[in-house]
Protein backbone atom coordinates (compact mmCIF):
# COMPACT_ATOMS: atom_id res chain seq x y z
CA UNK A 1 0.00 0.00 0.00
CA UNK A 2 1.78 3.67 -0.97
CA UNK A 3 1.58 6.70 0.89
CA UNK A 4 -1.27 8.00 -1.10
CA UNK A 5 -3.33 5.03 -0.54
CA UNK A 6 -2.75 5.17 3.13
CA UNK A 7 -3.34 8.92 2.97
CA UNK A 8 -6.93 8.10 1.66
CA UNK A 9 -7.87 5.36 3.96
CA UNK A 10 -6.93 7.87 7.07
CA UNK A 11 -9.13 10.79 5.40
CA UNK A 12 -11.94 8.20 4.67
CA UNK A 13 -11.86 6.99 8.46
CA UNK A 14 -11.04 10.27 9.79
CA UNK A 15 -14.68 11.80 7.90
CA UNK A 16 -16.47 9.05 8.99
CA UNK A 17 -15.60 10.12 12.66
CA UNK A 18 -15.95 13.50 12.16
CA UNK A 19 -19.90 12.72 10.37
CA UNK A 20 -20.59 10.35 13.19
CA UNK A 21 -19.94 12.92 15.67
CA UNK A 22 -22.14 15.52 13.98
CA UNK A 23 -25.22 13.26 13.69
CA UNK A 24 -24.60 12.17 17.13
CA UNK A 25 -24.86 15.44 18.54
CA UNK A 26 -27.54 16.17 16.69
CA UNK A 27 -29.71 13.13 17.62
CA UNK A 28 -28.87 13.83 21.50
CA UNK A 29 -30.10 17.48 20.49
CA UNK A 30 -33.25 15.74 18.71
CA UNK A 31 -34.52 13.58 21.54
CA UNK A 32 -33.86 16.22 24.10
CA UNK A 33 -35.64 18.85 23.14
CA UNK A 34 -35.15 20.11 19.67
CA UNK A 35 -38.15 17.92 18.21
CA UNK A 36 -40.18 19.94 19.66
CA UNK A 37 -39.18 23.17 17.34
CA UNK A 38 -41.70 23.25 14.16
CA UNK A 39 -39.36 22.35 11.14
CA UNK A 40 -35.70 22.72 13.04
CA UNK A 41 -36.57 19.59 14.52
CA UNK A 42 -37.07 18.08 11.39
CA UNK A 43 -33.76 19.21 10.29
CA UNK A 44 -32.11 18.17 13.23
CA UNK A 45 -33.06 14.51 12.40
CA UNK A 46 -32.67 15.16 8.50
CA UNK A 47 -29.19 16.06 9.80
CA UNK A 48 -28.32 13.55 12.57
CA UNK A 49 -29.65 10.22 9.95
CA UNK A 50 -27.79 11.24 6.66
CA UNK A 51 -24.55 12.34 8.61
CA UNK A 52 -24.70 8.96 10.44
CA UNK A 53 -25.88 7.24 7.02
CA UNK A 54 -22.72 8.92 5.07
CA UNK A 55 -20.44 7.90 7.84
CA UNK A 56 -21.27 4.82 7.54
CA UNK A 57 -21.17 4.66 3.67
CA UNK A 58 -18.06 5.76 4.01
CA UNK A 59 -16.78 2.70 5.85
CA UNK A 60 -17.73 0.45 4.08
CA UNK A 61 -16.05 1.69 1.07
CA UNK A 62 -14.47 4.91 -1.37
CA UNK A 63 -17.29 6.23 -2.47
CA UNK A 64 -17.67 8.19 -5.53
CA UNK A 65 -17.48 12.01 -5.65
CA UNK A 66 -21.39 12.09 -5.64
CA UNK A 67 -21.19 11.08 -1.89
CA UNK A 68 -18.55 12.91 -1.08
CA UNK A 69 -20.59 16.14 -2.24
CA UNK A 70 -23.71 15.38 -0.43
CA UNK A 71 -21.40 14.68 2.87
CA UNK A 72 -19.82 18.09 1.85
CA UNK A 73 -23.12 19.71 1.90
CA UNK A 74 -24.50 18.06 4.96
CA UNK A 75 -21.65 19.24 6.79
CA UNK A 76 -21.67 22.45 5.43
CA UNK A 77 -25.89 22.72 5.53
CA UNK A 78 -25.50 22.35 9.78
CA UNK A 79 -22.80 25.55 9.54
CA UNK A 80 -25.16 27.55 7.57
CA UNK A 81 -27.59 26.78 10.04
CA UNK A 82 -26.08 27.78 13.18
CA UNK A 83 -25.18 30.95 11.92
CA UNK A 84 -28.54 31.85 10.59
CA UNK A 85 -30.07 30.55 14.10
CA UNK A 86 -27.79 33.03 15.32
CA UNK A 87 -28.11 35.88 13.10
CA UNK A 88 -31.08 35.86 11.24
CA UNK A 89 -32.94 33.64 12.64
CA UNK A 90 -34.11 30.27 11.33
CA UNK A 91 -37.58 29.42 10.57
CA UNK A 92 -38.52 31.75 13.92
CA UNK A 93 -35.93 29.70 15.66
CA UNK A 94 -33.33 32.01 17.31
CA UNK A 95 -30.14 30.67 19.56
CA UNK A 96 -27.23 32.76 21.21
CA UNK A 97 -23.27 31.97 21.03
CA UNK A 98 -21.64 28.51 21.55
CA UNK A 99 -25.48 27.32 23.51
CA UNK A 100 -25.99 24.41 24.06
CA UNK A 101 -22.75 23.58 25.49
CA UNK A 102 -20.49 22.05 24.97
CA UNK A 103 -22.60 20.55 21.86
CA UNK A 104 -22.60 23.55 19.86
CA UNK A 105 -18.76 23.61 19.68
CA UNK A 106 -18.46 20.13 19.51
CA UNK A 107 -20.51 20.49 16.37
CA UNK A 108 -19.01 23.08 14.88
CA UNK A 109 -15.67 21.60 15.30
CA UNK A 110 -16.61 18.15 13.55
CA UNK A 111 -18.60 19.64 10.46
CA UNK A 112 -15.60 22.12 10.06
CA UNK A 113 -13.38 18.96 10.31
CA UNK A 114 -15.78 17.06 7.84
CA UNK A 115 -15.24 20.01 5.40
CA UNK A 116 -11.57 20.24 5.81
CA UNK A 117 -10.81 16.66 5.11
CA UNK A 118 -13.10 16.13 2.45
CA UNK A 119 -11.43 18.88 0.56
CA UNK A 120 -8.12 17.24 1.62
CA UNK A 121 -9.43 14.23 -0.10
CA UNK A 122 -10.80 16.15 -3.11
CA UNK A 123 -7.05 18.06 -3.50
CA UNK A 124 -5.05 14.42 -3.03
CA UNK A 125 -7.40 12.96 -5.98
CA UNK A 126 -6.78 15.81 -8.34
CA UNK A 127 -2.91 16.01 -7.50
CA UNK A 128 -2.66 12.70 -8.25
CA UNK A 129 -4.39 12.51 -11.63
CA UNK A 130 -2.27 15.49 -13.20
CA UNK A 131 0.80 13.95 -12.11
CA UNK A 132 -0.40 10.90 -14.08
CA UNK A 133 -1.33 12.85 -16.99
CA UNK A 134 -4.48 12.52 -19.12
CA UNK A 135 -6.23 9.20 -19.21
CA UNK A 136 -4.88 7.14 -22.26
CA UNK A 137 -7.61 7.49 -25.11
CA UNK A 138 -9.31 4.17 -25.91
CA UNK A 139 -9.22 3.03 -29.47
CA UNK A 140 -12.74 3.15 -31.00
CA UNK A 141 -14.33 0.77 -32.81
CA UNK A 142 -15.05 0.91 -36.43
CA UNK A 143 -16.82 -0.83 -38.28
CA UNK A 144 -14.57 -2.99 -41.12
CA UNK A 145 -15.33 -1.01 -44.21
CA UNK A 146 -16.99 -2.66 -46.92
CA UNK A 147 -15.83 -1.93 -50.24
CA UNK A 148 -17.93 -2.82 -53.29
CA UNK A 149 -15.28 -4.14 -55.95
CA UNK A 150 -16.11 -2.09 -58.97
CA UNK A 151 -17.13 -3.60 -61.86
CA UNK B 1 -15.67 -3.06 -4.75
CA UNK B 2 -12.29 -3.81 -4.39
CA UNK B 3 -11.92 -3.58 -8.04
CA UNK B 4 -13.25 0.16 -8.34
CA UNK B 5 -11.45 0.97 -4.83
CA UNK B 6 -7.82 0.40 -6.92
CA UNK B 7 -9.21 2.49 -9.76
CA UNK B 8 -11.27 4.97 -8.06
CA UNK B 9 -9.76 8.54 -9.94
CA UNK B 10 -9.40 6.50 -12.92
CA UNK B 11 -12.93 5.93 -13.16
CA UNK B 12 -13.70 9.83 -12.10
CA UNK B 13 -11.92 10.54 -14.68
CA UNK B 14 -12.83 8.54 -17.55
CA UNK B 15 -16.46 9.51 -16.53
CA UNK B 16 -16.06 12.75 -17.37
CA UNK B 17 -13.93 12.18 -20.44
CA UNK B 18 -16.56 9.77 -21.93
CA UNK B 19 -19.55 9.65 -20.21
CA UNK B 20 -21.22 7.32 -17.26
CA UNK B 21 -20.53 3.70 -17.99
CA UNK B 22 -22.90 1.26 -17.09
CA UNK B 23 -21.09 -0.23 -14.67
CA UNK B 24 -20.01 2.98 -13.18
CA UNK B 25 -24.24 3.79 -13.21
CA UNK B 26 -24.66 0.68 -11.40
CA UNK B 27 -21.98 1.62 -9.08
CA UNK B 28 -23.32 5.05 -8.20
CA UNK B 29 -27.03 4.02 -7.93
CA UNK B 30 -25.56 1.32 -5.06
CA UNK B 31 -24.00 4.21 -3.31
CA UNK B 32 -27.22 6.29 -3.58
CA UNK B 33 -29.36 3.66 -2.71
CA UNK B 34 -27.39 2.95 0.02
CA UNK B 35 -27.17 6.13 0.94
CA UNK B 36 -30.91 6.48 1.47
CA UNK B 37 -31.57 3.10 2.95
CA UNK B 38 -29.44 3.86 5.86
CA UNK B 39 -30.83 7.54 6.35
CA UNK B 40 -34.22 5.79 6.73
CA UNK B 41 -32.79 3.51 8.91
CA UNK B 42 -30.67 5.70 11.07
CA UNK B 43 -33.76 8.15 11.25
CA UNK B 44 -35.93 5.13 12.57
CA UNK B 45 -33.28 3.96 15.44
CA UNK B 46 -32.63 7.66 16.54
CA UNK B 47 -36.58 8.39 16.92
CA UNK B 48 -37.35 4.61 18.36
CA UNK B 49 -34.34 5.63 20.64
CA UNK B 50 -35.61 9.34 21.60
CA UNK B 51 -38.96 7.72 21.93
CA UNK B 52 -38.14 5.05 24.54
CA UNK B 53 -35.96 7.56 26.45
CA UNK B 54 -39.27 9.59 26.77
CA UNK B 55 -40.97 7.05 28.24
CA UNK B 56 -38.81 5.67 30.69
CA UNK B 57 -38.64 9.43 31.78
CA UNK B 58 -41.70 10.07 32.29
CA UNK B 59 -42.95 6.93 34.07
CA UNK B 60 -39.76 8.03 36.31
CA UNK B 61 -40.61 11.29 36.58
CA UNK B 62 -44.05 12.18 35.51
CA UNK B 63 -42.49 13.29 32.15
CA UNK B 64 -40.67 15.62 34.02
CA UNK B 65 -36.84 16.47 32.32
CA UNK B 66 -34.36 14.48 33.42
CA UNK B 67 -32.62 15.31 37.03
CA UNK B 68 -29.76 17.89 37.16
CA UNK B 69 -31.78 19.62 33.96
CA UNK B 70 -33.12 22.97 34.52
CA UNK B 71 -35.88 23.91 31.79
CA UNK B 72 -37.83 27.09 31.85
CA UNK B 73 -39.69 29.72 30.02
CA UNK B 74 -39.85 33.08 29.65
CA UNK B 75 -42.98 34.44 28.24
CA UNK B 76 -43.57 38.55 28.20
CA UNK B 77 -45.50 41.29 27.37
CA UNK B 78 -49.22 40.12 27.03
CA UNK B 79 -50.73 43.03 27.16
CA UNK B 80 -54.03 41.58 27.65
CA UNK B 81 -56.50 44.36 27.07
CA UNK B 82 -54.75 46.08 24.19
CA UNK B 83 -56.81 47.45 21.41
CA UNK B 84 -55.45 48.34 18.24
CA UNK B 85 -54.63 47.08 14.86
CA UNK B 86 -51.00 46.08 15.85
CA UNK B 87 -52.74 43.11 17.26
CA UNK B 88 -56.11 42.92 17.45
CA UNK B 89 -56.33 39.88 19.30
CA UNK B 90 -53.64 39.74 21.99
CA UNK B 91 -55.71 37.18 24.26
CA UNK B 92 -56.17 34.83 21.56
CA UNK B 93 -52.10 35.35 20.47
CA UNK B 94 -51.20 34.90 24.34
CA UNK B 95 -53.73 31.84 24.52
CA UNK B 96 -51.22 30.63 21.15
CA UNK B 97 -48.53 31.03 23.22
CA UNK B 98 -49.48 29.15 26.35
CA UNK B 99 -50.51 26.25 23.62
CA UNK B 100 -47.04 26.24 22.58
CA UNK B 101 -45.61 26.10 26.34
CA UNK B 102 -48.00 23.08 26.91
CA UNK B 103 -46.69 21.11 23.81
CA UNK B 104 -42.93 21.77 23.96
CA UNK B 105 -42.38 18.25 24.45
CA UNK B 106 -41.03 18.40 27.65
CA UNK B 107 -43.24 20.09 31.29
CA UNK B 108 -40.89 23.37 31.98
CA UNK B 109 -39.81 23.09 35.69
CA UNK B 110 -41.22 26.96 35.81
CA UNK B 111 -42.28 29.82 33.73
CA UNK B 112 -41.76 33.34 34.01
CA UNK B 113 -43.96 36.46 32.47
CA UNK B 114 -41.57 39.18 32.65
CA UNK B 115 -44.32 41.96 32.56
CA UNK B 116 -46.82 43.76 31.19
CA UNK B 117 -49.14 41.15 32.04
CA UNK B 118 -51.87 43.49 31.30
CA UNK B 119 -52.17 46.93 29.03
CA UNK B 120 -53.92 48.90 31.96
CA UNK B 121 -54.04 47.22 34.70
CA UNK B 122 -57.46 47.28 35.48
CA UNK B 123 -58.86 43.90 37.89
CA UNK B 124 -60.60 42.35 34.86
CA UNK B 125 -56.94 42.40 32.86
CA UNK B 126 -55.21 41.07 35.41
CA UNK B 127 -58.24 38.21 36.41
CA UNK B 128 -58.19 37.48 32.88
CA UNK B 129 -54.21 37.17 32.54
CA UNK B 130 -53.91 34.85 36.01
CA UNK B 131 -57.04 32.75 34.93
CA UNK B 132 -55.74 32.29 31.28
CA UNK B 133 -52.25 31.61 33.28
CA UNK B 134 -53.65 28.30 35.02
CA UNK B 135 -53.42 26.83 32.17
CA UNK B 136 -49.49 26.42 31.64
CA UNK B 137 -48.37 22.93 32.29
CA UNK B 138 -45.96 23.52 34.74
CA UNK B 139 -45.09 23.30 38.17
CA UNK B 140 -44.77 27.25 39.31
CA UNK B 141 -45.38 30.03 37.38
CA UNK B 142 -43.81 33.57 38.60
CA UNK B 143 -44.07 37.00 37.24
CA UNK B 144 -42.31 40.94 37.65
CA UNK B 145 -44.78 43.66 36.26
CA UNK B 146 -44.69 45.70 34.07
CA UNK B 147 -45.21 49.35 33.44
CA UNK B 148 -48.62 48.81 32.51
CA UNK B 149 -49.48 46.33 35.30
CA UNK B 150 -48.70 49.60 37.60
CA UNK B 151 -51.11 52.02 36.25
CA UNK B 152 -52.94 54.48 38.28
CA UNK B 153 -51.98 52.43 41.69
CA UNK B 154 -48.29 52.18 42.09
CA UNK B 155 -48.80 48.45 41.52
CA UNK B 156 -50.76 47.73 44.09
CA UNK B 157 -53.41 45.56 41.85
CA UNK B 158 -50.58 43.46 41.03
CA UNK B 159 -49.12 42.97 43.99
CA UNK B 160 -52.14 41.53 45.48
CA UNK B 161 -52.79 39.02 42.44
CA UNK B 162 -49.28 37.88 41.76
CA UNK B 163 -46.58 39.68 44.95
CA UNK B 164 -47.50 37.06 47.79
CA UNK B 165 -44.61 35.85 49.42
CA UNK B 166 -42.45 38.45 48.09
CA UNK B 167 -40.43 41.61 49.58
CA UNK B 168 -40.52 45.39 49.12
CA UNK B 169 -42.58 46.15 45.94
CA UNK B 170 -42.80 43.13 44.85
CA UNK B 171 -39.10 41.57 44.14
CA UNK B 172 -37.63 38.16 45.45
CA UNK B 173 -35.37 35.50 44.77
CA UNK B 174 -35.20 31.78 44.87
CA UNK B 175 -32.78 28.71 43.68
CA UNK B 176 -33.08 25.59 41.68
CA UNK B 177 -31.28 23.09 40.26
CA UNK B 178 -27.58 24.92 41.44
CA UNK B 179 -28.81 27.93 39.88
CA UNK B 180 -30.14 31.68 42.24
CA UNK B 181 -32.36 33.65 40.60
CA UNK B 182 -33.70 37.18 41.41
CA UNK B 183 -36.86 38.75 40.39
CA UNK B 184 -36.60 42.54 39.94
CA UNK B 185 -39.04 45.70 39.84
CA UNK B 186 -37.79 48.17 37.83
CA UNK B 187 -41.00 49.66 36.53
CA UNK B 188 -42.91 51.41 39.83
CA UNK B 189 -40.68 54.50 40.51
CA UNK B 190 -39.64 55.41 36.66
CA UNK B 191 -39.45 58.99 35.49
CA UNK B 192 -37.88 58.14 31.76
CA UNK B 193 -35.89 54.69 32.49
CA UNK B 194 -36.19 52.05 34.52
CA UNK B 195 -35.50 52.59 38.10
CA UNK B 196 -34.60 50.32 41.16
CA UNK B 197 -34.40 52.16 44.36
CA UNK B 198 -31.65 51.98 46.93
CA UNK B 199 -33.71 48.96 49.47
CA UNK B 200 -33.85 46.85 46.38
CA UNK B 201 -30.44 47.34 45.20
CA UNK B 202 -29.68 46.77 49.17
CA UNK B 203 -31.62 43.61 48.70
CA UNK B 204 -29.82 42.51 46.24
CA UNK B 205 -26.42 43.15 47.49
CA UNK B 206 -27.36 41.02 51.00
CA UNK B 207 -28.99 38.46 48.45
CA UNK B 208 -25.60 37.39 46.67
CA UNK B 209 -23.52 38.13 49.54
CA UNK B 210 -23.83 34.11 50.94
CA UNK B 211 -23.33 33.13 47.10
CA UNK B 212 -19.73 31.82 45.92
CA UNK B 213 -18.72 33.44 42.65
CA UNK B 214 -19.55 29.79 40.55
CA UNK B 215 -23.44 29.61 41.20
CA UNK B 216 -24.52 30.71 37.73
CA UNK B 217 -27.06 34.10 38.75
CA UNK B 218 -30.41 34.94 36.58
CA UNK B 219 -31.50 38.09 36.55
CA UNK B 220 -35.29 39.10 35.59
CA UNK B 221 -36.52 42.42 34.86
CA UNK B 222 -39.40 43.94 32.86
CA UNK B 223 -36.90 46.93 31.54
CA UNK B 224 -33.62 45.95 30.38
CA UNK B 225 -31.29 46.35 33.07
CA UNK B 226 -28.25 47.56 30.30
CA UNK B 227 -29.08 50.79 27.95
CA UNK B 228 -30.22 49.03 25.15
CA UNK B 229 -31.70 52.46 23.25
CA UNK B 230 -32.17 55.00 26.60
CA UNK B 231 -33.48 57.56 24.71
CA UNK B 232 -37.07 55.75 24.16
CA UNK B 233 -36.49 54.17 28.06
CA UNK B 234 -35.09 51.03 27.45
CA UNK B 235 -32.75 51.16 30.27
CA UNK B 236 -32.36 51.53 34.04
CA UNK B 237 -30.85 54.71 35.30
CA UNK B 238 -29.62 52.50 38.57
CA UNK B 239 -28.98 49.24 37.15
CA UNK B 240 -24.80 49.55 37.37
CA UNK B 241 -25.20 49.43 41.20
CA UNK B 242 -26.68 46.24 40.42
CA UNK B 243 -24.45 45.10 37.57
CA UNK B 244 -21.33 45.81 39.62
CA UNK B 245 -22.39 42.97 42.41
CA UNK B 246 -23.13 40.90 39.80
CA UNK B 247 -19.49 41.23 38.18
CA UNK B 248 -17.68 38.58 40.48
CA UNK B 249 -20.10 35.75 39.63
CA UNK B 250 -18.89 33.51 36.57
CA UNK B 251 -22.59 33.38 34.45
CA UNK B 252 -24.68 35.90 34.88
CA UNK B 253 -27.54 36.12 32.37
CA UNK B 254 -30.34 38.80 32.54
CA UNK B 255 -33.67 38.24 31.29
CA UNK B 256 -35.93 41.10 30.38
CA UNK B 257 -39.15 42.14 28.21
CA UNK B 258 -40.44 45.40 27.84
CA UNK B 259 -39.16 46.24 24.22
CA UNK B 260 -40.60 43.46 22.28
CA UNK B 261 -37.94 42.33 20.02
CA UNK B 262 -35.03 39.93 20.61
CA UNK B 263 -31.92 41.76 21.46
CA UNK B 264 -28.81 40.00 23.25
CA UNK B 265 -25.28 41.69 24.76
CA UNK B 266 -22.61 40.32 26.52
CA UNK B 267 -20.64 42.38 29.21
CA UNK B 268 -17.89 40.15 30.44
CA UNK B 269 -19.51 37.37 32.02
CA UNK B 270 -22.92 39.10 32.48
CA UNK B 271 -25.22 38.37 29.06
CA UNK B 272 -28.42 40.45 28.48
CA UNK B 273 -31.30 39.03 27.07
CA UNK B 274 -34.26 40.99 25.82
CA UNK B 275 -37.32 39.02 24.48
CA UNK B 276 -39.73 39.28 22.51
CA UNK B 277 -43.96 39.52 22.95
CA UNK B 278 -46.74 37.71 22.76
CA UNK B 279 -49.03 40.75 21.68
CA UNK B 280 -47.46 43.62 19.11
CA UNK B 281 -43.88 44.32 17.70
CA UNK B 282 -42.03 47.65 18.60
CA UNK B 283 -39.94 49.26 16.24
CA UNK B 284 -36.37 48.74 16.70
CA UNK B 285 -34.15 51.71 18.28
CA UNK B 286 -34.09 54.56 16.37
CA UNK B 287 -36.44 53.11 13.28
CA UNK B 288 -39.26 55.51 14.26
CA UNK B 289 -39.97 58.80 16.26
CA UNK B 290 -41.63 56.96 19.05
CA UNK B 291 -41.76 53.41 20.45
CA UNK B 292 -45.28 52.97 19.39
CA UNK B 293 -46.94 49.46 18.37
CA UNK B 294 -46.37 48.55 14.94
CA UNK B 295 -48.76 47.28 12.40
CA UNK B 296 -47.51 44.65 10.37
CA UNK B 297 -49.05 42.57 7.74
CA UNK B 298 -50.91 39.68 9.39
CA UNK B 299 -48.87 36.88 8.07
CA UNK B 300 -46.06 38.87 9.66
CA UNK B 301 -47.55 39.36 13.11
CA UNK B 302 -46.59 35.58 14.44
CA UNK B 303 -42.95 36.06 13.36
CA UNK B 304 -42.37 38.95 15.84
CA UNK B 305 -44.37 37.25 18.74
CA UNK B 306 -43.04 34.32 20.52
CA UNK B 307 -41.76 32.38 23.70
CA UNK B 308 -37.99 31.51 25.09
CA UNK B 309 -37.06 28.48 26.32
CA UNK B 310 -33.99 28.49 28.53
CA UNK B 311 -32.10 25.28 29.31
CA UNK B 312 -29.81 24.44 32.05
CA UNK B 313 -27.65 21.29 33.10
CA UNK B 314 -25.78 21.50 36.48
CA UNK B 315 -22.18 21.86 36.38
CA UNK B 316 -22.65 23.68 33.23
CA UNK B 317 -21.18 27.53 33.11
CA UNK B 318 -23.92 28.93 30.85
CA UNK B 319 -27.57 28.92 30.23
CA UNK B 320 -28.78 27.78 26.77
CA UNK B 321 -31.76 30.63 25.66
CA UNK B 322 -33.64 29.42 22.82
CA UNK B 323 -35.91 32.11 21.15
CA UNK B 324 -39.01 30.50 19.63
CA UNK B 325 -41.57 32.12 16.78
CA UNK B 326 -45.23 31.90 18.08
CA UNK B 327 -46.25 28.89 15.97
Amino acid sequence: MNTRRILICTLRWATSATLAVSGYIHAQLWGEEYRSLPVIGLLFLFQASVSLAFAVLLLIGTPPLAVRVGAAGVAAGALVGFVASRTVGLFGFTEHGLQPAPQALLSLLAETATLLLLAVWQATLIAHQRAAGPPARTHEWRPPATRTPSS
Amino acid sequence: MAEYRNSDETHERSTSAQGMSRRQLMRHAGWFGGAVVLTVASGEVISHMAGSRSATAGTAAGAAPASGTLRFVQISDSHIGFQGPANTDVTGSFAEAINQVNSLGFRPDFVMHSGDLTHLSTAGQFDQVRQMMTSLRTDRVFTVPGEHDSIGDAGRAYRRMFAGGTLGDGWYSFDTHGVHFIALVNTLSLEKLGHLGNDQIEFVRRDLSGLSSDTPVVVFSHIPLFAMYPRWGWSTDDALKVIALLRRFASVTCLNGHVHQLFTKAEGNITFHSATTTAYPLPEPGRAPAPTPQVVPARQLKDALGIRTVGYHQGDRELAVIDRRLA
